[in-house]
This record gives structure tokens, sequence and C-alpha cells, in this order.
């Protein structure tokens, strides 16, 4: 079959049989695709630094019939998270990214939005800063692959939430208004929900500039994660390691 | 049924664990040891038998080691006051390899993989960072693997240790002796003009 060319984010790579790796990249073309890199586990000179997570690259790959896993021919570098320093929030950061993708994307399903999106906030997670490029890129990708319910209104009533106090809870498809709140539901603050409109009307390049520490947005990180994880039927493995950072 | 007596089953099955064995190989190395004598045979089961009973970590430096602490650690012709941080005992080696270093090592067992679920907690850096806290090093340099994980540890451990007033330092990166630019991925040379030196 004929080789295939796209941009790429490498997203994993496994140990495969003794010299190989099997790698998970989400692609341009194809969305999310599943390949062999041949001998890339016992020598670097054919792939280099091209398969650390979250690199983007374009890749040449090879579909074979019959057969779920391509053959990955080769990556040029394109981005490398590499060429920038990399601390360990970056990295938790990084790696938060790409085990969202890996769940959240089904398999042989081209989202050129997602891709873009990816693209941009794995740009600026260049920086020292995390916490604006992830809240962004969490909203988005449940906007994106349909998870996000309404913001601006109760579930249960459809009271307009503009200004009023708004809950979510593990269990609930939205947002719920004073009356119609479960028990144990948590808050999501007015500000959280003025960030979100902000940053559906802007680039994340756009707020780059705004200082974020990690209290800024939290209860939105933390309802946009509790409507993934409850989508996925799984606890994500970066999550906690998430919580852990100052 | 198997086409085997139960023991060389058993053995083929065992030797099929290993690293790169398939089906055949494990069929082979098991009709070798059936062919080789008794002393041969005795010699290999004793030496695997030995490698889990005796094998410990270094309390020191966490390398593995039959001699607690290990013939690093009490090499008096070693300088003690560096230490060389690696990921893996393996890694050892490579560097010993050298000729070139004469400090200790520190093991961490692994690195910084928020994908695998591991975080600083879950290396052995407590007994690294009461070495320097002690005051008996100088110098640490960190010799993780250049991956996205190896760089992420090697930032942490700086942050760690130079709150210590210890002087930290990281290998270098760069182009592999003897090879060719023009075949030098881009991160690699990335690196390595970044990592220039004045000549």
């Amino acid at each position: 079959m004929a080789l295939k060319e796209s941009e790429a984010i490498v997203l994993r790579t496994y140990p495969m049989r003794e010299a190989d790796l099997l790698v998970t990249l989400f692609t341009r073309l194809d969305g999310k695709v599943r390949g062999v890199a041949r001998s890339a586990k016992k020598s670097r000179r054919r792939f280099g630094g091209a398969l650390e997570p979250l690199t983007l690259v374009r890749a040449v790959y090879e579909d074979r019939e019959r057969q779920e896993l391509t053959r990955l021919d080769s990556c040029e570098v394109m981005d490398s998270p590499l060429t920038r320093q990399m601390t360990y929030p970056r990295l938790v950061a990084l790696g938060h990214v790409a085990e969202l993708l890996d769940e959240v994307l089904p398999d042989r399903e081209a989202n050129d939005a997602l891709f873009r999106l990816t693209v941009s906030v794995l740009g600026a997670l260049r920086g020292p800063e995390i916490w604006m490029p992830l809240t962004y890129f969490e909203l988005w990708l449940t906007r994106l692959t349909g998870f996000l319910p309404d913001l601006s209104a109760c579930v249960e009533c459809g009271l307009d939430l503009e200004g009023e106090p708004a809950f979510y809870h593990a269990l609930a498809d939205g947002l719920m208004c004073v009356d119609h709140k479960r028990l144990a539901s948590s808050r999501l603050s007015v500000d959280s929900r003025r960030w979100a409109v902000q940053m559906f009307r802007a680039p994340v390049a756009a707020l780059s500039a705004e200082p974020w520490p990690k209290s800024v947005g939290e209860d939105l990180r933390k309802f946009l994660m509790q409507i993934v994880q409850r989508h996925l039927e799984k606890k994500l493995t970066t999550q906690p390691m998430l919580a852990k950072l100052d | 049924m198997s086409r085997f007596a139960e023991p060389m089953a058993r053995l083929i099955e065992e030797l099929k664990k290993l690293p790169g064995i398939g089906g055949k190989s494990a069929q082979r190395l098991a009709f070798h040891i059936l062919r080789s004598s008794d002393d041969d045979a005795e010699a290999l089961a004793s030496a695997v038998r030995d490698l889990k009973a005796q094998l410990r970590l270094c309390s020191i430096c966490n390398n593995i080691t039959d001699v607690d602490p290990c013939s690093y650690c009490t090499n008096p012709t070693r300088n003690h006051r560096l230490v060389c941080v690696v990921e893996e005992p393996t890694n050892i080696a490579a560097i010993e390899k050298t000729k070139h270093f004469n400090g200790v090592y520190h093991v961490l067992h692994g690195t910084i993989s928020p994908l695998h679920g591991v975080g600083p907690e879950h290396l052995r850096i407590s007994n690294l960072t009461r070495r320097v806290d002690a005051g008996e090093v100088d110098e640490v340099i960190l010799a993780t693997n250049p991956t996205i994980e190896g760089e992420a540890t090697a930032s942490y451990l700086a942050d760690a240790l130079k709150k210590l007033r210890v002087k930290v330092t990281r290998i270098a990166t760069g182009v592999p002796a003897g090879s060719d630019i023009e075949y030098t991925d881009e991160v690699t040379m990335h690196k390595a003009i970044e990592g220039r030196r004045e000549l």
C-alpha cells in the first residue's frame, strides 16, 4: 500500500518485542493511529528524538492490509518539547495533554479542530506557565468532543445562571442552580465561567499575557475533568499529579 | 498433550519468559542444558538462585550489589565528594567504560513519568538528599537520559539539591563522536548548538 504523509503529534510509546516501539500518533490526516517503529528502541539513529511524547512531527507511515498497526517509516521533527527547558510541572502538564488525547480520541477519525487546538496549546506550554494553557485545552477538548454541557443555564430548570451561583456534581449532566443543586455539589465560580466565555472567544496566545496561578480557574478544571472522567468511566493517571503541583 | 516430557516443557516455558527468547530459542537452550554435564547444569541453576538470594540494593547509592555498601561506595581511591546520578544500575557500566569518572554514583531506579503515574516520591531520592545535606558532597552530576522524562527528573533534582547549596551539573548533549552532522536529528543538533563551548 502507498505511503501516507501527515503532520502528527506523538502521544505515547510502548516497548514492543526486543527492539521495536509501538507508537500512538495523533495524525492530522487519520486521527489517532497506532504504528510500529522498527528498531526504534534499540537504535536512535532512525527516529532520534522524534518519538518523545508531544513532539510535533511530519510522519510517513504505511497502512498494511488487514492489519491494525501501521508501519512507521520516518518522522521528521517540526517542534520538540525538548528544545525548551523541561521542568517537572511542564512534564506533568504535557503528560496530561497526551493522556487526555489518547483516552478521548477514537481510532482513525480525523479531527482537524482538535489537532489545531493541541498544536496551539503545545506552543503555549513552551513557557513556564501551565495553568492557563491547560484550562484552555481542557475546556476546548470537552467542547470539541461534545462532552461540555451548557454553562449558562441550570440543567434541571433552565434558569439563566449569568451572575448567579452555579453548582456541579459528579453524577449530574450539567450545572445546577442553588435550588436544584444536589447534596455534596461543588460551586463553579462566576469568575471561572467568565474565563470560560473569554476562552471561547480568544486564541490561547491572546490569553498568555495574563498571570495564572493555580488557584485561577481551579474549580473550572475540576468540573471539566469530572465530566471527562465520567464519560471515560475511568480516572486519569495524571490528574492526582497535577493536583499535587503548586 | 505436550510434545515434551513435563520437566523439559516447564524449562522451555520458563526460558520463553526471558527477553528476546522465543519458542524455538527456548527449545534450543533447553536441549543444550539437557546435553550439558550435571556440573554445568547445576552451576547455571545455582547462579540463577544466588542472583535472587544474594543481590540487594546498596544502602548508600542504591546500586545493585552483593555486599552493602557496594564496591564503589567503599573504594577509598574514588572521590566520594563527586556524585553522578543515573536512572538505572546498567547506566553505571556505560560511565565506567569511559575510565574518565572517578567519583561515586547514585541510582534513582527510574524517572518521573506522569503517564505511568510515577512521581518524584516513587524514585530513590531521599538518601541522595541526606548525603548532600550531611555535607558529604561537593558536586552532583545529573546523568539522566536526554528524554523529556530524564530532563524533567534532572530539573526536579537540580531544584531540590540547589536548596542544599551544592554544585549541580548536567551531562552535555550533542553530536555523537565519529558520526556525521548531516545525519544528526534536529533535536540533538539544536542541543549541540545550544551547548556549544568556546575553544
